[in-house]
């Protein structure tokens, strides 16, 4: 997912089995948060075996689960990126999260800052713990703050860790 | 359950230091182990009021990473009578003119800095060393210093007076400083003067609903004998049947018992 010029483009692509042929599925059309209507482009690949259609129908559908999860998530991301608005991104030269920056913060981005000074590192799913707010939100937040300067991200196998500068290590 | 606890105030000479100090001994004399804290350090007072003159490292050192807090605590429970246990400890500001000149420059890299030390007190000295309070006294205002401590504290006692800008200003603080950080606060209405006759409690009962709308921790009438002490003993300690003794147990009381919301 990336943003430009107020506009959200998506570029997720999947592949499913449909009449026993593979078929690559691919969100086509940029799209803003407030449309309902999503477009998909379907175009179909090779023929997908008997062994393999045999042996793993239920791995593709925990895959096609698993797919259809994420792509919610970044919906829901997108959405509360897009419900307060792209001025609160822009990254700051020289940011620090002290406490002055935690005052002038609003409310919904200083909740979640507050939570990564207390825990040091965290996780959204253990931000979001804290906060009794979705995972997915607190992930949105979480990434902004980083977009702004004020956490950093490091990534742990799966995991992704936030953290402020104090609390990097080495 | 142990508890960070923060005593702050809009304006100076509210009282901070004789609430912090009682309020801390006041739990030792409970049998809690508590830790009291120099958080002013404009105008460091503690290491006056516990008589205390050289140190090797003093909290300045610690928030500046030169040293563990283990060696800035001081063990003062020898001096306490109370029921059992209780352990009490301070940590104390620097008052050298040289230290405070050096704690007014730091930059906002190093109160980010300084704000990590005093959250990392929880797992240090509330988890690791299982002391059941620590008291932070602070200084007064909006300053960093005291703001990191608000931060790191879970309970905020406001002290305030009657005074036309005090009363405003702790108004506004609560307004837009507590309630920003999600902050449980209790109010202290200090030298309170007629504070025995009920109009005058129906007259506090009555601003701290409509004017500051949080809920009352205490109310301490003007007591001469406290001046008359010019700060030369710790009060809960020296006279333990007196009125202002028997305010603060009742503090200390509702602190412990989570009687706060």
């Amino acid at each position: 997912m990336k943003l430009h010029n107020d506009w959200l483009f998506v570029s997720v692509v999947d592949v499913i089995v449909v009449n026993n042929y593979q078929c690559f599925v691919r969100l086509n059309k940029h799209s803003t948060v407030s449309s309902t209507v999503l477009q998909f482009k379907i175009t179909r690949g090779k023929p997908v075996s008997k062994e393999i259609l045999s042996k793993k129908p239920l791995h593709i559908l925990e895959k096609i689960k698993e797919n259809l999860e994420k792509l919610n998530e970044k919906m829901e991301v997108m959405i509360e990126l897009q419900k307060h608005g792209h001025k609160d991104i822009l990254p700051l030269p020289d940011a620090s999260l002290d406490v002055m920056t935690l005052l002038s913060m609003p409310d919904h981005l200083r909740k979640t800052a507050m939570t990564i000074c207390r825990c040091g590192r965290a996780t959204a799913e253990e931000v979001s713990q804290q906060t009794t707010r979705a995972r997915a939100v607190e992930s949105a937040y979480l990434n902004q703050l980083v977009i702004m300067g004020y956490l950093k991200k490091e990534r742990k196998g799966r995991k992704a860790y936030f953290f402020t500068e104090r609390d990097s290590q080495g | 359950m142990s508890k960070i606890i923060a005593v702050h105030s809009y304006k100076g000479g509210t009282g901070k230091t004789l609430l912090s100090v009682n309020l801390a001994v006041t739990f030792a004399k409970f049998g809690k182990k508590v830790c009291l804290f120099d958080l002013d350090f404009r105008a460091p007072s503690l290491f006056a009021v516990l008589k205390v003159e050289n140190r090797e490292c003093w909290l300045n050192d610690y928030l500046n990473g030169a040293c563990e807090i283990n060696k800035v605590l001081i063990d003062f429970s020898s001096r306490i009578q109370g029921n059992g246990n209780g352990k009490f400890f301070a940590a104390l500001a620097n008052p050298a003119t040289e230290a405070i000149r050096d704690m007014s420059a730091k930059d906002r890299k190093w109160e980010m800095r300084a704000l990590g030390r005093l959250l990392s007190l929880r797992n240090t000295l509330l988890n690791d060393q299982e002391f059941d309070y620590l008291v932070f006294d602070t200084s007064p205002g909006l300053q960093y210093s005291s703001i990191n401590a608000i931060v790191a504290a879970d309970y905020v006692v406001v002290a305030t007076t009657s005074d036309r800008s005090d009363v405003d200003g702790t108004r506004r603080m609560l307004r837009e400083l507590y309630n920003l950080f999600e902050k449980k606060t209790g109010l202290v209405i200090n030298k309170v003067l007629d504070a025995t006759s009920k109009s005058k409690r129906d007259e506090m009962d009555s601003r701290v609903k409509n004017v500051y709308q949080v809920p009352m921790l205490g109310l301490v009438p003007c007591f001469c004998e406290i001046l008359r002490a010019e700060g030369n003993m710790i009060f809960v300690q020296d006279k333990p049947n007196h009125p202002f003794t028997k305010i603060l147990e009742e503090m200390a009381r509702k602190i412990d018992a989570n009687e706060v919301n």
